[in-house]
């Protein structure tokens, strides 16, 4: 049944050209910079120059006489208000948008300017004098977590209820929390018998691995603009990925009504993970516009995104992991140690999901996961593709290669003995209903010619597996999708839908998902995206939540749609509700084909004949139905410290294998192939979806091989584009993009969540490869063409 | 010091009075509002400001405005003529070249001026050509995909031209 109707789509497994794409290409499509408003002000922020350092006093006198200037704000202006991104009862909000009393990296706002020029701002940030006293600091997270460490924090005393609270989340009331050992987060997730699991190991080893940061280097650099009305009205532009939570910290910190925040669409110039949060940069932008009562803008220059605007996490991890002889893994002990910089911000996230988002690759009968977030005096981090996901599985899949080497056994038989089943239940109770990684690994060697090219022995050529697993959103904030349709008057239909387009083509696959359900013109479906007040809530384009949730909420509003649609042609047209069928923009009956009406006949029905009904549809889900907290009950809450509860109810998951050539003498790297494998369900649009796979795959060939945002003495060292490389056209080799079609049972049209896999999958593929062309382990990334050099220099000493 | 200078952008004539050392893209974007061109990192670095000068793309956060007086400037907003969309726009859309679309209309105006040059580029030329132009979200695959159906469009197109 469910095979016939998948082969019977007519708008979905399709590639209709983007919705959007005459705006792009005429340079018509407005992202927030290109926004200009009558009598706009314009925000600079000064930055901190040291790393750590007291503030005596900030003198502002000089710089609010200069004419132009409309307002000065410090810290002090603003107070104490705190704000974080994952802000629980255990873990207290420790950021204020502009440093009080205290800096804690380099480049932290001070004071901001609004002026009628840039230029102006600029010139007004010269005139503020600000006396620091500077304090000892730390850059490296294991030298933080030593006796007598200068403490970054201390003791964080909420002062405010925090999100989580707000949001009805937790069991507890806020608490104070004591960074002791400059500590900012903990997690322990334990499963089965570690000791025994090693106890039963025929071979067990330990190794280190280390990922630095990398830049999400979306090309729009970060940009605010803020219109506050005399009515308490506050409209923003903002670039960023799903509006709710900048709705949310907005509203909480400016202290007006959450509905008063109106959030508009824009166009968002790349997020790539790291635009879910409030920028401090956004809520000075807001403050600015309510004291002026003008609108004002902010756009950040690429050196200000550098310094100012979290990159990736920075990880440690320490993989102890035993196996028996035949390869099959008995037990694992993770240790991580998270560098989250000056504020705490998404760790206790990041450090659970760097566990259950690689849960269901390897089935791990004993496993133990612990994690610290440690402050430095570096910009803080964030999420970026796969929060936590790719560190992980560089540090697995670099250890299995190294234990397959160690016994003999080949790489691509060692990882299909230990993956997953599909059906199979994770400890926490999330099913792999849909799970296609067995058939993406073994299409992707297939494709690469595993078999022939894994037994050769050519010098200085490699192969390289990696593997990875991925949410179809979770329960986030604010917890659910919703969606609406609309006939019009003419027989278009509009869905309004919270999904924010950034990029990866949202609005034409929620398009092809209504036109699917009415089977109308692809033409005749008008999306109203990314608005807060026209659309219902939605949930984000965040942990990949777009499609399986939002996704689904849009299906159900189209088919509630269609259910009124169908009740008003029944009487219009004498037939029963069985009988008829929707068919190109037409109901028409099953057995006297010629009665029929269109859809522009039934919305004239409606208001005729019914009363005036305007046929609304309405649709909505959660990621996973059977989570909820009212009242004091709670059911099956995933807890981030303990990894229990559930977490989503579909997983992507992708497998890679890249082959590669070193140059021995230079140790540059030449990607010969890279075949990318992604079990996204269905592919609503397949061109879409091969589009998200290749553009995780090429970003993850630079995390690969030299993408690293470097620090010395806690300041950002490469904050452009020619010092900070990113892959341009002449880097990309020949790249296969598979699709594994595994049909997710609740999913829309059997869709779950696409790409963000291939991104660390493709990582730890292209690390392997070169590692294996070398015969040698580099124990982080990037695989820089001077490790290359330097691990074949010492290829005697060195380890394998 | 301010001076006035005469700018032809998209065939229009543009009178301005500016401080000599404002950049043509400064100019574009925050006097006369062609915001097709952007600004990804002001240093020349990322090609999402290029703009086409005399038919050649130049990184227009490079070029001061005083030194565009008297070159015939082309944006993406000068592409189309009224509704009709340039052959290189629309192989764009066809071949789903972009995601986020911030480096779109540098890349298509780059890439019409690689085949005003060379009507018939091999992809390795197209790859080259665009190397100069970062976008961070497509991998590239589709925006050389684009160029070579533009380059066989143009020339039917061309063709189709020479026999009426």
């Amino acid at each position: 049944m469910m095979a016939i109707k998948m082969n019977n789509f007519k708008y979905i497994k399709k590639s209709p050209m983007r919705t959007d794409g005459k705006m792009i290409v005429t340079g018509k499509a407005q992202y927030t910079a290109d926004i200009f408003l009558p009598g706009m002000l314009y925000v600079k922020i000064l930055g901190s120059p040291f790393a750590h350092a007291r503030i005596r006093k900030i003198n502002v006198e000089k710089a609010r006489k200069l004419s132009g200037v409309k307002a000065v704000i410090r810290g002090e202006d603003i107070g104490d208000k705190r704000f974080s991104f994952i802000d629980t009862p255990a873990y207290p909000a420790d950021q204020t948008p502009l440093a009080i009393d205290k800096v804690r990296f380099m480049g932290e706002g001070v004071a901001a300017v609004a002026a009628t020029t840039e230029a102006i701002a600029v010139k007004a940030l010269g005139l503020i004098d600000v006396e620091y006293e500077e304090l000892p600091a730390v850059f490296d997270p294991e030298e933080a977590m030593k006796e007598g460490a200068p403490e970054i924090h201390g003791r964080i005393e909420p002062n405010t209820t925090t999100a989580w609270e707000d949001f009805g989340i937790p069991r507890t009331k806020s608490r104070s929390y004591d960074a002791v050992h400059n500590i900012s987060n903990r997690v322990f997730i334990e499963n089965g018998d570690v000791e025994k699991g090693f106890a039963d190991a025929d071979y067990v080893r330990e190794d280190r691995f280390e990922v630095p940061s990398t830049a999400h280097a979306a090309l729009e650099p970060h940009a605010a603009i803020a219109d506050y009305q005399p009515t308490g009205k506050l409209d923003v532009w903002l670039s960023h990925m799903g509006y709710e939570h900048k709705r949310f910290w907005l509203s909480k910190l400016l202290d007006i009504p959450i509905s008063s925040v109106r959030v508009r669409k824009t166009y968002v110039g790349g997020a790539f993970g790291g635009k879910i949060s409030l920028f401090a940069f956004e809520f000075i932008t807001a403050l600015l516009s309510k004291i002026t009562l003008k609108p004002v803008k902010t756009v950040l220059t690429r050196e200000e995104v550098f310094f100012t605007c979290p990159s990736a996490r920075r990880m440690i991890i320490t993989l102890k992991t035993g196996v028996k002889r035949n390869g099959r893994i008995t037990a694992q002990h993770v240790k991580i140690i998270d560098d989250v910089g000056a504020y705490r911000r998404s760790s206790p996230t990041a450090l659970y999901l760097a566990h259950v988002f690689r849960n269901p690759i390897y089935d791990i009968p004993n496993i133990r996961h612990e994690g610290y977030g440690v402050y430095t005096n570096k910009i803080f981090t964030t999420a970026k593709r796969g929060h936590g996901l790719q560190q992980m599985v560089f540090a697995v899949e670099s250890q299995l290669d190294m234990i397959c080497d160690r016994l003999g056994i080949d790489k691509l038989e060692m990882r299909l003995k230990n993956l997953r089943k599909a059906g199979d239940i994770l400890p926490n109770g999330d099913k792999l209903r849909s799970y296609a990684l067995p058939e993406c690994l073994k299409a992707a060697a297939e494709k690469i010619d595993w078999k022939t090219k894994s037994k050769r022995k050519s010098s200085f050529k490699g192969l390289g597996i990696g593997t990875a697993s991925m949410f179809s959103g979770a329960h986030n904030y604010p917890f659910a999708s919703a969606a609406m349709t609309r006939l019009n008057p003419d027989g278009y239909v509009t869905l309004y839908t919270g999904q924010t387009e950034f990029g990866i083509g949202v609005d034409t696959v929620m398009a092809q998902i209504v036109a699917e359900v009415l089977q109308c013109p692809f033409d005749c479906v008008i999306v109203n995206s990314g608005d807060s007040e026209v659309s219902p809530h939605d949930i984000g384009n965040w942990l990949s939540a777009g499609m399986f949730v939002s996704g689904e909420a849009v299906r159900r509003a189209a088919s509630d749609l269609k259910n009124g649609m169908s009740k008003y042609a029944a009487e219009g047209l004498g037939v029963s509700e069985d009988d008829l069928e929707f068919v190109n923009g037409w109901i028409s009956s099953k057995s006297y084909p010629a009665k029929k009406l269109s859809f522009s006949a039934i919305s004239k029905y409606g208001i005729q004949m019914a009363g005036g009904d305007p046929l609304i549809g309405r649709g909505y889900t959660k990621c996973v139905p059977e989570v909820y907290f009212w009242n004091g009950k709670y059911n099956k809450t995933a807890s981030l410290t303990s990894g229990k509860g559930r977490f989503t109810e579909a997983y992507g998951l992708a497998a890679a294998i890249a082959e590669v050539e070193v140059d021995r003498e230079t140790g540059k790297v030449t990607l010969l192939r890279l075949v990318v494998a992604d079990d996204c369900g269905t592919p609503i649009n397949v061109k879409s979806v091969e589009g998200q796979i290749v553009s995780q795959a090429v970003m993850g060939i630079g995390d690969a091989l030299f993408e690293e945002v470097k620090f010395e003495k806690g300041i950002v060292m490469n904050p452009n584009f020619l010092e900070y490389l990113i892959p341009t056209a002449a880097d990309i080799p020949e790249i296969d993009s598979l699709i594994a079609d595994s049909y997710e049972p609740n999913g829309p049209f059997g869709a779950k969540e696409v790409g963000e896999t291939s991104r660390a999958a493709a990582i730890t593929a292209v690390a392997n490869a070169v590692c294996d062309a070398i015969g040698q382990r580099i124990f982080s990334l990037p695989l820089t063409s001077d490790k290359i050099r330097h691990a074949v220099a010492g290829k005697d000493g060195g380890q394998s | 010091m301010k001076q006035e200078i005469l700018l032809k952008i998209n065939g229009d004539e543009q009178e301005l009075f500016i401080h000599t050392n404002r950049t043509l893209l400064d100019v574009l974007r925050n006097d006369l509002h062609l915001t097709a061109a952007k600004e990804g990192c002001g240093l020349g670095e990322c090609g999402t400001c290029t703009v086409l000068m005399d038919g050649v793309p130049v990184k227009s956060c490079l070029v001061l405005a005083a030194e565009a007086e008297g070159k015939e400037i082309l944006t993406a907003e000068g592409l189309a003529r009224g509704s009709k969309l340039h052959p290189v726009q629309k192989v764009f859309i066809e071949n789903h070249a972009f995601q986020c679309g911030f480096c779109t209309p540098a890349m298509i105006l780059t890439a019409r001026a690689l085949l005003e040059k060379n009507p018939d580029p091999t992809e390795e030329e197209a790859r080259r050509t665009i190397s100069g132009n970062i976008c961070r979200c497509t991998g590239y695959e589709d925006i050389v995909s684009a160029i070579m159906s533009a380059s066989k469009e143009m020339k039917r197109t061309n063709d189709g031209n020479k026999d009426e």
